[in-house]
C-alpha cells in the first residue's frame, strides 16, 4: 500500500463496531473487573482485547491498538511504584526512600491524566469519531490508516499441491 | 356499549412478547455404562483438570468483561454485542459439561466457547436494549430480592438434584436409562441457574421465574 486508507466517517460506521472500541478503553479498568490488584494486568487484559480485535475492522483495530501501547508508560510508572514499596517494605524491610514520595505523586498525576483522556477517547469512539494521543495515535494511525498500513486480511498461508509428476 | 376492564393476563397477551432465551437437553434412549464408570473413575482427569484449568483464566477474562459490560450499559444502555455473544458461548460450554459430568449425556464436552455438542441447545436473545434503572437496582439491592429468594429455593433443589444424581447413577448402571421425570427434573435445575445467571449478569430485564420449565414456544428468539 502507498495511499493512506480513507477514515471511516461515525455515520458509516455500525454500532457494534463503535462498542468494540468504546471497550478498548475500558480495559483500563481490568483490574477492578477480576478483583486483582496488580498494576500490569490492565495492560495484558488491553492486548488481549487488541489480540482478539486486531482483525475485526480498522477502526475497532485502531482504537484496541491505541488503548493497549498508551498504557505502558502509566504501567511501568505504577510496576516501579509497587516495586518499590514491596523491595523496601516487604523484602529489605527498611522505610521507603525520601524519592519514593515525589514519585507517588507524579505517578498518580500521570494516572489520572491518563484515566481522563481515556475516558475522554472512549466517549468519542462510542460515537464513531476518532482521538488521537500524543506519540500514540500517530503511531496507531500510521499503523491501521498510513501509506504502509498493515494488512487485516489473513494471509492465505500454506498451500496442499498433488504429488510432483500429477 | 358499556367497556369492560381488561384483566392482567389480557393485557399481558396483548403486549409484544419479548424473546426469551431457551435451554434444554435431548435424553438419550439408552446411556454407556462404560462411559459412566469410566466418568466415575477417571473423570476429574480427563474431563475436570483441562476444562477446569482453561475455564480458570476463560473466567478471570469472562469477569472483565462483565465489569466492562456494566459500565457500557450504564452509559449506552446496550450490552456490547461482541461480550454478549462470548459470554453466551461460555454458558453454553459451562452447561454441557454440566451435563456431562452429571451423567445427563454421553460424550466428551467440547473444550472452548467455540465448541458444541449435539444434545445440549442454548439460545439466548440479544436485549436491543437494557434497562439502566433495572442494572443499578441489581447492582444495590439484587442480593436481598434475587440471590437471597433464588439462592435459597435453588439450595433445596440443587439437594434435590444431587440426590436424582445419585439414583440415576445406579439406575443407567442397572437399566441403561434415566427417567424422564428425573431427567426433566435435572436439566430444569441447570435451566433455572443460567435464568439466574443471565438476569444477575445483566444479559437479560427478566426477573428470572423460581422454576426450572421451559419458557412457552411463543416467544420468537434471535439467536446470537
Amino acid at each position: 500500500m502507498s495511499e493512506p486508507i480513507p477514515l471511516p466517517q461515525p455515520h458509516e460506521l455500525p454500532q457494534r463496531e463503535k462498542d468494540d472500541a468504546l471497550a478498548a478503553y475500558l480495559m483500563n479498568f481490568a483490574a477492578w473487573g477480576a478483583g486483582l490488584p496488580i498494576p500490569s494486568l490492565n495492560l495484558v487484559a488491553a492486548w488481549v482485547y487488541f489480540l482478539i480485535n486486531r482483525r475485526k475492522s480498522r477502526f475497532v483495530a485502531f482504537h484496541c491498538f491505541q488503548a493497549c501501547t498508551s498504557q505502558i508508560p502509566t504501567t511501568v510508572f505504577n510496576i516501579i511504584a509497587v516495586g518499590t514499596v514491596i523491595d523496601y517494605l516487604l523484602i529489605l524491610n527498611r522505610d521507603l526512600p525520601r524519592f519514593f514520595w515525589p514519585y507517588l505523586g507524579f505517578a498518580v498525576v500521570a494516572n489520572l491524566v491518563y484515566l481522563g483522556s481515556s475516558i475522554y477517547a472512549c466517549v468519542l469512539a462510542a460515537k464513531g469519531r476518532f482521538h488521537y494521543f500524543l506519540v500514540f495515535g500517530r503511531w496507531a494511525y500510521a499503523r491501521y490508516y498510513g501509506p504502509n498500513a498493515v494488512a487485516l486480511e489473513a494471509s492465505a498461508g500454506p498451500q496442499n499441491l498433488p504429488p510432483a509428476g500429477f | 356499549m358499556p367497556r369492560r376492564a381488561l384483566g392482567a393476563a389480557q393485557i399481558r397477551n396483548l403486549l409484544p412478547k419479548r424473546a426469551q432465551m431457551k435451554f434444554d437437553i435431548t435424553q438419550q434412549e439408552s446411556y454407556s455404562r462404560s462411559e459412566l464408570l469410566l466418568r466415575t473413575f477417571f473423570g476429574w482427569l480427563y474431563i475436570m483438570v483441562p476444562h477446569t484449568l482453561v475455564l480458570f483464566f476463560v473466567g478471570i477474562w469472562s469477569s472483565i468483561l462483565h465489569f466492562i459490560s456494566w459500565w457500557v450499559i450504564l452509559f449506552t444502555g446496550r450490552y456490547p454485542a461482541s461480550f454478549f455473544e462470548f459470554h453466551v458461548k461460555m454458558l453454553a460450554w459451562t452447561m454441557r459439561l454440566h451435563a456431562v459430568t452429571w451423567n445427563l449425556v454421553d460424550g466428551y464436552p467440547a473444550i472452548g466457547t467455540a465448541g458444541s455438542h449435539p444434545a445440549v441447545t442454548l439460545e439466548v436473545p440479544y436485549p436491543p436494549s437494557l434497562s439502566r434503572a433495572k442494572l443499578l437496582l441489581r447492582a444495590f439491592v439484587g442480593v436481598i430480592y434475587v440471590s437471597i429468594p433464588h439462592g435459597i429455593c435453588l439450595y433445596v433443589r440443587m439437594l434435590a438434584t444431587s440426590v436424582l444424581n445419585g439414583l440415576s447413577w445406579w439406575y443407567i448402571l442397572f437399566y441403561g436409562r434415566i427417567p424422564k421425570s428425573w431427567f426433566q427434573f435435572n436439566v430444569g435445575t441447570l435451566r433455572w441457574t443460567l435464568r439466574l445467571n443471565l438476569y444477575m449478569t445483566n444479559m437479560t430485564d427478566d426477573y428470572p421465574p423460581f422454576s426450572g420449565k421451559p419458557t412457552p414456544a411463543a416467544a420468537e428468539t434471535a439467536v446470537v
